[in-house]
């Protein structure tokens, strides 16, 4: 394909992907703070909103953004060792119930979530009691709870990038006498740069807009989430809600998840699978 | 050519001792099983205390067995998967498979608002609830004392400035007790009186003590006054019935309530075993079987139109930036991504909002007048279109990172070989994309099957038609069912339980099905 | 290898920690045993309350620490993000609810159906001091349930530079607005929020005066949920009066609660149907506005909105009930609590002396309370709950041109089938 064909087309793509964003920041920047204006331009330009998000005493939003970014970082490096491990066993290895295993992954993640959250309760009621450190209210008690769902989320797709690593590199090295274990560290998980960035790239926005169930756990106004004070912003006693306050945190919500992306991008795009295979 | 020279990692590693023998017992090997059992103490340590403290036995016996069976597991050589699967697994069986077969079980109850807890909780709440002030009865400032070690309240009558004692016997005069001047007792001889705070400390007592009184009983309300008030309902265990106003109430253990002749029933109930009355009404209820069909199609296409439509914008994008000639690509990358970083639930609502009719940014950039979310098929192509935007940057990362794994090599061998780049893209480069992919799409079918916000935050189901409230035309199964079993606002989690497990059965055999197609793909490499 | 040895040695540091942490909290037999030993600086009781909104519970917690002080208890207030009705009774049921619940008077008919709020004894001079509107919406059978703070109910906002006169009758408001609209100065003639889910509360008033009818009443004057009328043939009119308004234009389902506030503070339409809660953004607006009781249809019944209360509940299942009451009966029911509240979210307050005192700084509280003085105390039996969506989908079909007696038929319907359950 020419080239320029293909810039004219991503350029299509990344109009399609900002045009809601514009309208996000028009918002953001309108003094009026509604969503429900029908023009891009803002009437009058302010950063007004920004400055009442930041100085609001009733919504701590810098607290909000640290909490996410610490959970996010926390829940989505636990979470991908725990499914690099699990794709690593379905992926590499044969053994009775693997197919079952997968599949039951799959329905698992099925389940409606708002169903559960009567069990989280019981089993979380119970936590508290005994072991206070990962109650309620505790980030640690969320961590554990997020972790249920670690395999669920990410299994199949780490599972599927490592079907595409050769498996003579594992056989060979078995015959020069490596464990499992040190095939695992030593060659599998270099090999598979790009596909752990990818995998916890996802996990990372996935645990920075997750609410449903942070919303059960974090309660204290200075212990929550973005996505929860945001939810919260929508929801609260204000029935009309300050969309541009609203539409500033949207913006903001999404400048970690930028980071970390512009971080991650060149282990992405690292091709180290390719250059192996030569080897 | 030795394989684990091949990476940098292991060409470094030249302190491992050079091919370990099977049987060999290593410096590793001894580290790690040394590692695995502090692990397994450490957890014994923490986990233990609280539950003997606590008495509950089978939970030491079940921590016990558990932590040594993972501790056995790691020390042995044997069951290598089953190494691999367990952490990631207890955390699964603890948080999700056991609140996902629990409340499987509850859709053989009637549990719901008004059925949440036991019986002995419903006659509590109903007799608590039916305590009315005596009438006449005097208005009490409350000061809690000691007596020795024994609570007592001391009662002053706010109109006669007389003052009692009143212990679980009742009451008894109290002489010389000094008052403030908001009437309460600051000091009684005999009586040590509670400060505040200590009274708030025991504040599980003084809920408890009741004063008994030819009228009722005198209980605290807060801890400065207290009211004499008396039962209109209690409960006859020789009748298993409430007795009292509107009564007798007979216990109906088919439905969870309190019943009278007239067939009222009192307002708390509790939770009782329906068999299966969930499901037959799922079957048989006109509204839910008659209407399945209709969802259950626009279900499939919802999902499947998400999927193939994210999947193929996604490549599609990925594949344009895969060209080492290419610019740009990382400011590319990250606009891309954008999308996806906004959060969801935020831009679902900006979504529905740009869609309004008169209101929205849609219509007035365009120059239509359209109804956009409030006819049947555009609100059918503005969900999709909305699942777009928010799915592609997904597929487009998960495309970026699965293109990088298949060598550059293939491609173009092919077009070496005279292949047109489609053909190369379609014998090559597509064949290998979906090892990696086709379990992803399986997966994002059934996430997008059940995509619960995506409809509710939008269309919320609708719209409907006039003389049909209950069904949508955009409506998904899960929101459906949330309708059904939430929508009339008192919770129905038994009912929502048992439509639950129809439509887990029905993505569980799709996925089967499109699991058992990936079968041969996931051989390609092999 | 590293990395396991790393991870243990993490995990047995991160247990010792731990352990130690626990071993200072008493476990859940403990805690009744040994009062007062855990914290004695805070004497041992703690009181968990929970609200919703940010605001609202910002402006709690100087009092709620306040009251800590005065008792010597610690006091926790929390914020629950996302559905707080339904989280405080499956919270409550699972034994880790709070000890005060903060909420909507219509919440009682489903607290009390779980056993998860307890009656509140308020003195006959705190009954005294309160809106009796805002007394008889915390009554549910006979019983006081919680301890009102504000009242709030839909009135008409005008826009006196556009609309000088106060309308009379609703078809006053139309006849206005339209003329307004075809003289290019508004961009709609009423600014009421529909949704395309309907909205069955701000409908209500129009409902009830073309005619329309939720449920019938007991002989005791409560609203009782065996006779559903909503489908009723006065309530067919009802349906039908919506929908002329729809076909006018003055009902439309894309005015929705994010733009219909905006949409007036932006002086694009001259009539308002809204709440206290909008009079934050209507007076940033910077014109003139005056506020009226929202006009029946001529000739036709009154316009009577809702009247909702905001409440603080004692939860039955709290583990310090005692302070509970003592914050809910004695402390709350205040003045001081009750205008810090009102300067947060100005809704007015349900004492008596503390709307008198906002009174004098601010005159829209109390033509608030005017135009929801015949208003119909939002009905809180659990049945309640089963009108809001039917209600909803009828108005938007009806307002789109749809039959109004089929409409009416399938909101009858679908009322009585989930009453059935």
């Amino acid at each position: 394909m020419k080239l320029a064909l293909r810039h004219v087309f991503v350029l299509v793509v990344c109009a399609f992907a900002l045009f809601p964003i514009v309208f996000v920041v028009s918002a953001a920047l309108n003094p009026l703070g509604t969503l429900a204006s029908s023009d891009l331009i803002p009437d009058g330009a302010s950063l007004d909103n920004v400055a009442k998000l930041l100085s609001s005493e009733a919504y701590p939003f810098g607290r909000w953004f640290l909490n996410s970014i610490g959970v996010a970082l926390a829940a989505s490096f636990t979470s991908l060792l725990l499914s690099l491990l699990a794709a690593y066993a379905f992926s590499r290895m044969r053994f009775k119930g693997r197919r079952t295993g997968l599949m039951s992954l799959l329905l698992i993640q099925m389940f409606p979530q708002f169903l559960a959250i009567v069990t989280i309760f019981m089993i979380f009621t119970r936590v508290t009691e005994l072991y206070p450190a990962f109650g309620f209210d505790s980030v640690s008690g969320l961590m554990i709870l997020y972790m249920g769902g670690a395999l669920g989320a990410s299994t199949w797709l780490m599972k599927g990038f490592l079907d595409t690593v050769p498996k003579e590199l594992d056989e060979s090295a078995t015959v020069d006498g490596a464990t499992h274990a040190q095939i695992f560290w030593r060659i599998i998980l270099p090999l598979v740069t790009p596909i752990l960035a990818v995998t916890g790239l996802l996990a990372f926005i996935g645990y920075m807009n997750e609410f449903i169930l942070a919303s059960v756990f974090l309660r204290d106004p200075e212990a929550k989430t973005l996505a929860v004070g945001m939810f919260g912003m929508l929801s609260g006693d204000a029935r009309n809600t300050n969309f541009g306050m609203f539409a500033v945190g949207t913006l903001i919500t999404a400048i970690p998840t930028v980071g970390v992306f512009m971080w991650l991008q060149k282990y992405i795009v690292s091709g180290l699978t390719a250059g192996a295979v030569k080897g | 050519m030795s394989a684990p020279s091949v990476t940098k990692a292991a060409r470094d590693d030249t302190a491992r001792p050079s091919g370990p023998r099977r049987r060999e017992i290593t410096t590793g090997f001894v580290v790690t099983r040394i590692a695995v059992l502090g692990v397994a103490a450490a957890l014994l340590l923490y986990a233990l205390p609280p539950l003997v403290a606590d008495e509950s036995w089978p939970a030491v016996v079940v921590v016990c067995l558990a932590t040594a069976a993972i501790a056995a597991l790691y020390l042995t050589r044997r069951f290598v998967p089953a190494k691999y699967l367990i952490p990631g697994t207890v955390f699964l069986l603890a948080f999700q498979v056991f609140p996902v077969l629990y409340t499987m079980s509850t859709a053989l109850t009637n549990f719901g608002d008004g059925h949440r807890g036991g019986k002995q909780e419903a006659i509590a709440a109903i007799e608590t609830a039916s305590l009315r002030q005596v009438p006449g009865s005097p208005e009490y400032a409350l000061t809690a004392a000691l007596k020795g070690d024994e609570l007592v309240f001391l009662l002053v009558d706010t109109k006669t400035k007389q003052v009692q004692a009143g212990t679980e016997e009742g009451l008894s005069p109290v002489d010389g007790a000094k008052l403030s001047l908001t009437g309460k007792v600051l000091e009684a001889p005999g009586y040590t009186v509670l400060t505040t705070a200590q009274a708030a400390a025991r504040g599980k007592e003084i809920t408890g003590l009741a004063v008994p009184t030819s009228g009722g009983a005198i209980k605290a309300n807060g801890l400065s006054r207290a009211v004499e008030s008396r039962a209109a309902l209690a409960y006859d265990a020789s009748c298993d019935c409430i007795q009292g106003e509107g009564g007798p109430w007979r216990a109906d253990e088919s439905r969870g309530y309190f019943v009278n002749d007239k067939g009222e029933h009192l307002a708390q109930g509790w939770q009782v075993n329906v068999g299966l009355a969930n499901f037959t009404r799922v079957v048989t209820d006109p509204t839910i079987s008659g209407h399945f069909l209709a969802v259950f199609a626009w279900n499939l296409v919802f999902a499947t139109g998400s999927v193939l439509s994210t999947f193929a914008l996604g490549m599609a994008v990925a594949l344009a930036l895969h060209h080492p000639r290419m610019r740009g690509t990382k400011i590319y990358r990250i606009v891309i991504v954008l999308p996806y970083a906004m959060p969801a639930f935020a831009m679902l609502l900006v979504w529905r909002d740009m869609f309004n009719r008169d209101f929205g940014l849609i219509n007035s950039l365009t120059g239509l007048n359209l109804d956009w979310l409030g006819e049947p098929t555009t609100a059918r192509m503005a969900v999709l279109l909305v699942n777009l935007w928010l799915g592609f940057p997904y597929m487009f990362l998960v495309t970026t990172g699965a293109l990088q794994a298949i060598p550059r090599e293939m491609t173009e061998a092919a077009g070496i070989d005279g292949a047109s780049p489609w053909q190369a893209f379609r014998r090559v480069t597509l064949p290998l994309l979906l090892v990696a992919l086709a379990p992803l799409l399986i997966s994002s079918f059934a996430f997008n099957f059940n995509n619960f916000n995506a409809i509710q935050l939008t269309t919320g189901g609708g719209p409907f038609d006039v003389d049909n409230t209950q069904v949508g035309k955009t409506d998904l199964l899960i929101t459906y069912t949330f309708r059904l079993a939430f929508g009339t606002g008192s919770a129905q989690f038994g009912f929502a339980a048992a439509i639950s497990v129809f439509i887990f059965a029905l993505v569980a055999t799709i996925s089967a099905i499109g699991f058992r197609m990936t079968r041969k793909q996931e051989e390609v490499y092999r | 290898m590293r990395i396991r040895a790393l991870a243990a040695l993490a995990s047995v540091a991160f247990a010792a920690t731990a352990c130690g942490g626990s071993a200072e909290t008493p476990s859940a037999t403990q805690t009744q045993a040994a009062p007062a030993a855990s914290t004695p600086a805070a004497g041992g009781g703690k009181l968990v309350i929970w609200s919703e909104g940010a605001k609202r519970t910002a402006a709690l917690k100087p009092f709620a620490e306040q009251f800590g002080k005065e008792n010597g208890v610690t006091v926790e207030i929390k914020e629950i993000a996302d559905n707080p009705q339904q989280t405080f009774v499956t919270a409550s049921q699972q034994g880790s609810g709070p000890d005060v619940m903060v909420g909507a008077h219509d919440w009682i008919g489903n607290m009390v159906q779980n056993g998860a709020v307890e009656p509140v004894n308020l003195t006959e001079e705190q009954k005294a001091a309160l809106n009796p509107v805002a007394l008889k919406a915390v009554t549910f059978n006979g019983q006081v349930y919680g301890a009102p703070y504000a009242v709030e109910n839909l009135a008409l906002i005008r826009n006196t530079t556009l609309a000088p006169d106060t309308p009379a009758t609703f078809d006053e408001v139309v006849a206005k607005g339209a003329e307004l609209k075809k003289a290019g100065k508004v961009k709609e003639i009423l600014c009421l929020q529909v949704s395309q889910r309907g909205d069955a509360y701000h409908a209500y008033p129009l409902f009830a005066s073309a005619g329309g009818a939720l449920f019938g009443t007991t002989a005791g004057g409560d609203p009782d949920p065996k006779q559903v009328l909503i489908g009723g043939g006065d309530s067919v009119k009802a349906w039908g009066k919506l929908g002329e308004l729809g076909k006018q234009g003055v009902l439309k389902a894309s005015i929705t609660p994010e733009n219909s506030i905006a949409t007036f503070a932006d002086g694009k339409c001259a009539f308002l149907v809204s709440g206290p809660w909008a009079m934050n953004d209507v007076r940033k607006a910077g014109f003139s506005y005056d506020i009226s009781p929202i006009p029946p249809f001529e000739g036709g019944k009154p316009a009577t909105p809702f009247v909702g209360v905001q409440a603080f509940f004692v939860a039955a299942k709290g583990q310090n009930k005692v302070l509970a009451q003592e914050f809910v009966t004695n402390y709350v029911t205040n003045t001081e609590v009750a205008k810090a509240l009102y300067q947060a979210d100005p809704r007015p307050p349900a004492l008596t002396a503390a709307l008198e005192e906002v009174k004098a700084s601010d005159p829209d509280a109390v033509k608030f309370l005017d135009a929801g003085k015949d208003g119909l105390p939002m009905p809180a039996i659990p049945e309640m709950a089963a009108i809001w969506e039917p209600f909803g989908i009828a108005e938007v079909s009806v307002i789109k041109g749809g039959d109004p007696a089929k409409a009416a038929k399938a909101a009858q319907d679908a009322v009585e089938k989930s009453l059935r359950k």
